[in-house]
């Protein structure tokens, strides 16, 4: 398939990418006891994009015959041409870069294909018998099994000729816990890029149900916070979250050309000097992070992105498109979801470097305020860095010890405002290695994470008559 | 490939299921044709085009059951044995049964033979009409994002009972999201959008006058007030705060997994009397118009909510068994997914008065035209950012405001409905009036 794409694209009169595109998914759910989904949804095909005279037109398609690709490669030439003739602004060219060949594998030693569809049904249903029959508060379980396993080969007609395999499992544990009319559910969720036992490894699916079902039922019982603005530790988890949906999607070029706020801040103070902010494709610090991508589906090969250094605006996120127009190199961050997709400038792996405190020490600082743990049932934030995210779990802090657990905290506010109120930077590392998906038209796999990390913020409360 | 051809070929793997050791099978085709045009920051993005083909394949082996789907149309057989591989994987349930056939009558106009001759070209030239008409409105009106596609859609199933039925449907579907900008003020960004189902009944007007009229009257929005009581949701903010949650009490998987708080409320009243919802899967013209569900069960109108009392669930074949009821057909999904349950042409019943008249009883309230935020669908609990919101004073609306959040219960708020308008705007598959909520926590 390599070679056929490579004799297409290179037969091509003009600037082609092709991208061929496998996708085997596998899902399995199992709520309270019922088997509710046992799936494998397979798509094959090949995403065509050509760029004539300033536009973009693609194809995808899933006849793999040279001529049925030839077709394919005229029809995508024809719509960009008919796009270039309604555009206002012609795009001047495509960056230059050092675009990847070779092939690049998935890092395991244990591969999904090498474990029965038997074996992973067993887990899911022992996970969720586990979570049912654990606590009778627990009203409902579901516990869900995803696997994405991908072969893609990328090949444009300026150079680039990658063949990459890859393969994202997941696990979701949730718990629903019932008492007198009153519920609250516990989720727990993890994802990897890698193989079997690299997933079980990474959060082992026991504590996931353990912990779901504790959340779940201790929050029951819990008090709702108290809303205004408090000194709060962010655990690792929230961090990620805050650095990818807060300050991330605002670094996004095509968001910057767009008016995001980061648009005149390059070289400007945006954050306290202890946070360090960036993305990459590669697993930084720790092995199997999800949005792991060696080279992006321009065929450039993804790099440690320095976005925010010491507090000061540095960069972007681009693809071959934004980074021609802002005179920079791709960072290989132009990602497509399926064969259908066209790429978009999307995040890998974003995180907060890791600082000098220890985490005891964060927290034995705050006299009143919060400990705050996970991303609760979503979040929104605008281009402008306003932020608003429920929070999975969140304690007091008192005297600077960790206190008792409150329900229903939201936190809100401006990202670069919350990021210049940091007074403290942890020593530690984690990835989020959640289960869930970044959206943007598109989904796509991402990770992020970082240290705790010690700042202001407003705790959402409710008004009253 | 003909749409005689996608259902033979439909009929066919159900047999080969049945001889790889499958006792009953459900094979859905569909041929999907689209060609679309974006726009992105005020400019032409992309001219796309895609044919696909897809099949899924239900296996079920002692009700046992499992799915399979591939878009490579060579591989359906080897689909068929994955499907079967899976369902021996799984334990037993004794209602994984599946539909029997019915007589389904089908409905004329879900094809307009013009969407044969439909190219990519045209599509950009309506996204690009979009541009123009916006400036010829208002040069201070900036297109984030618009968008036109047209769609051309054969779906087939047949299983293993003898249900064997076929459609063919066109869709064309556009929609634009816009700001003003005037020197430093920037307006709160406005969502348009409006489908048809034949290419004369394309009417781009309509969202664009609405869009620009929104994003230039939210231009100068400062900060709100704090208060708890009178909100009134248009359209918009209706899909994204209200439907949600309906429809998630109302699904009756959601009841079999004892998370619907309304499980046992058919019959009763769970919101105000000025509440009704209809779901009429044979709507004349309608977006999600179509003679059958994702299982071949024929689609008929059905009242969801009625003054206020709950009356029906959303059931696909398997719910219907498991809760003794009769099967409304709201089967939905795609060849690329397993059966799950969904509505078709939801309508929100209109009331009486104008929106003026709603607005004009308010001593001190919000209007908000999009809701960004979280709804918890099992305990109703919302919180999140007003858009595109006008404060209320004295009866009229005093001026546009931002950064405001507005939380509550929505299953309680919804007892306290105080009002429903008489006009209603299509929200895709959607048709919503204006609402008037009480007792909404609003906070600047």
């Amino acid at each position: 398939m390599r070679s056929l794409l490579g004799e297409i694209a290179g037969a091509a009169n003009g600037w082609i990418e092709l991208r061929f595109h496998s996708r085997r998914s596998k899902r399995l759910i199992v709520r309270s006891g019922q088997v509710e989904e046992s799936s494998s949804v397979d798509s094959v095909g090949v995403g065509v994009r050509a760029f004539v005279d300033g536009a973009f037109g693609f194809v995808g398609t899933t006849d793999f015959s040279k001529s049925g690709l030839r077709r394919a490669v005229g029809i995508a030439q024809r719509a960009a041409q008919t796009a270039a003739g309604a555009k206002r602004k012609p795009i001047a060219g495509l960056a230059k870069a050092d675009l990847a060949s070779g092939i690049f594998p998935l890092e395991t030693d244990d591969p999904l294909d090498a474990h029965s569809l038997a074996e992973k049904l067993d887990l899911v249903v022992r996970i969720d018998e586990l979570v049912g029959s654990r606590h009778r508060a627990i009203a409902s379980s579901e516990v869900a099994y995803v696997e994405m396993v991908d072969e893609k080969i990328i090949v444009t007609s300026d150079g680039a000729s990658a063949h990459l395999h890859d393969a994202k499992p997941a696990v979701s544990v949730l718990a629903v816990a019932a008492r007198d009319g009153d519920q609250a559910m516990g989720l727990e969720t993890v994802g990897v890029t890698g193989g079997w036992s690299d997933l079980l490894r990474t959060k082992p699916p026991e504590e996931l149900a353990e912990r779901a079902i504790r959340l779940a039922i201790d929050q029951l019982s819990a008090p709702y916070a108290k809303g205004g603005t408090a000194c709060v530790v962010l655990d690792p988890d929230l961090v990620g979250v805050l650095a990818h949906e807060a300050i991330g999607h605002t670094v996004e070029a095509d968001f910057v050309l767009g008016g995001a706020i980061t648009a005149e801040k390059i070289d400007k103070r945006v954050a306290s000097e202890l946070i360090t902010m960036c993305d990459s494709g590669t697993s930084e610090h720790l092995p199997h992070a999800v949005g792991v991508v060696p080279v992006d589906d321009e065929g450039v090969p993804s790099e440690r992105t320095v976005l925010i250094a010491d507090g000061i605006l540095r960069s972007f996120l681009h693809n071959r498109e934004t980074a021609a127009r802002f005179g920079v190199s791709p960072t290989g961050n132009a990602r497509a979801y399926t064969y259908r997709d066209e790429p978009l400038i999307r995040m890998t792996n974003t995180y907060v470097e890791p600082g000098e405190t220890p985490v005891d020490e964060l927290i034995g600082g705050v006299r009143e305020g919060y400990y705050l743990r996970g991303l609760g049932q979503s979040g929104q934030a605008d281009s402008n860095g306003e932020f608003m995210f429920g929070v999975r779990e969140a304690h007091r802090i008192r005297d600077g010890r960790i206190a008792e657990l409150v329900r229903g905290v939201t936190i809100s506010g401006n990202a670069f405002d919350t990021l210049l109120s940091v007074d403290g930077v942890g020593d530690d590392f984690r990835w989020e290695q959640a289960s869930g998906f970044c959206g943007k038209g598109q989904p796509a796999k991402t990770d992020d994470g970082g240290p705790h990390v010690r700042c202001t913020l407003t705790i959402g409360g409710e008004q009253d008559d | 490939m003909t749409s005689e051809d996608l259902l033979e070929r439909c009929r066919r793997a159900v047999a080969n299921g049945r001889r790889h050791g499958a006792n009953a099978v459900e094979v859905f085709g569909q041929t999907v044709e689209s060609v679309n045009a974006t726009v992105e920051k005020h400019d032409l993005q992309i001219s796309k085009s895609q044919i696909e083909t897809s099949f899924g394949v239900r296996a079920f082996v002692s009700k046992r059951v499992g799915f399979a789907s591939t878009n490579a149309p060579s591989r359906i057989d080897a689909i068929c044995q994955e499907a079967i591989t899976l369902a021996a994987a799984s334990p037993e349930d004794p209602h994984n049964v599946l539909p029997k056939p019915v007589e389904t009558e089908p409905i004329d106009g879900l094809y307009d033979p013009a969407a044969a001759s439909f190219e990519a070209t045209d599509a950009v030239h309506r996204t690009a009409e979009i541009l123009d008409r916006v400036e010829a409105i208002d040069r201070r009106v900036i297109v984030n994002d618009a968008w036109f596609e047209a769609q051309r859609a054969e779906i087939a199933v047949a299983n293993s009972e003898g249900l064997a039925v076929r459609e063919l449907g066109s869709l064309f579907t556009y929609g634009l999201v816009a700001t003003a900008r005037d020197r430093e003020r920037v307006s709160s960004f406005d969502v348009q959008s409006d489908a048809s189902r034949t290419v004369a009944g394309i009417d781009l007007e309509r969202p664009i006058a609405r869009a620009c009229e929104n994003a230039l009257a939210s231009l100068g929005a400062a900060v709100g007030e704090s208060f708890r009581g009178t909100v009134l949701l248009a359209p918009r903010a209706v899909a994204d705060l209200v439907v949600g949650p309906v429809l998630f009490q109302l699904n009756a998987r959601n009841v079999l997994r004892g998370r619907s708080r309304w499980k046992d409320f058919i019959g009763r009243a769970v919101a105000a009397t000025a509440l009704s919802v209809v779901d009429d899967g044979r709507k004349p013209g309608g977006v999600a118009t179509s003679a059958f569900d994702r299982e071949g069960v024929p689609h008929r109108k059905a009242a969801l909510l009625e003054d206020g009392v709950a009356a029906s669930l959303l059931h696909n074949t398997y719910t219907a068994g498991a809760l003794g009821e009769s099967n409304t057909g709201h089967a939905a999904g795609s060849a690329r997914s397993v059966p799950a349950i969904g509505p078709t042409n939801l309508s929100i019943l209109p009331g009486e008065p104008s929106v003026e008249d709603l607005i004009g009883e308010v001593q001190r309230g919000l209007l908000v035209r999009r809701f960004s935020g979280n709804t918890d669908p099992v305990s109703g609990d919302f919180s999140g950012a007003a858009k595109s919101a006008w404060l209320i004073r004295n009866g009229k609306l005093d001026r546009p405001v931002s950064g405001t959040m507005i939380a509550g219960n929505l299953f309680e708020i919804l007892k306290h409905l105080s009002g429903v308008s008489a006009v209603s705007e299509p929200i895709f598959s959607y048709t919503l009036p204006t609402l008037r909520l009480e007792r909404v926590s609003v906070t600047t």
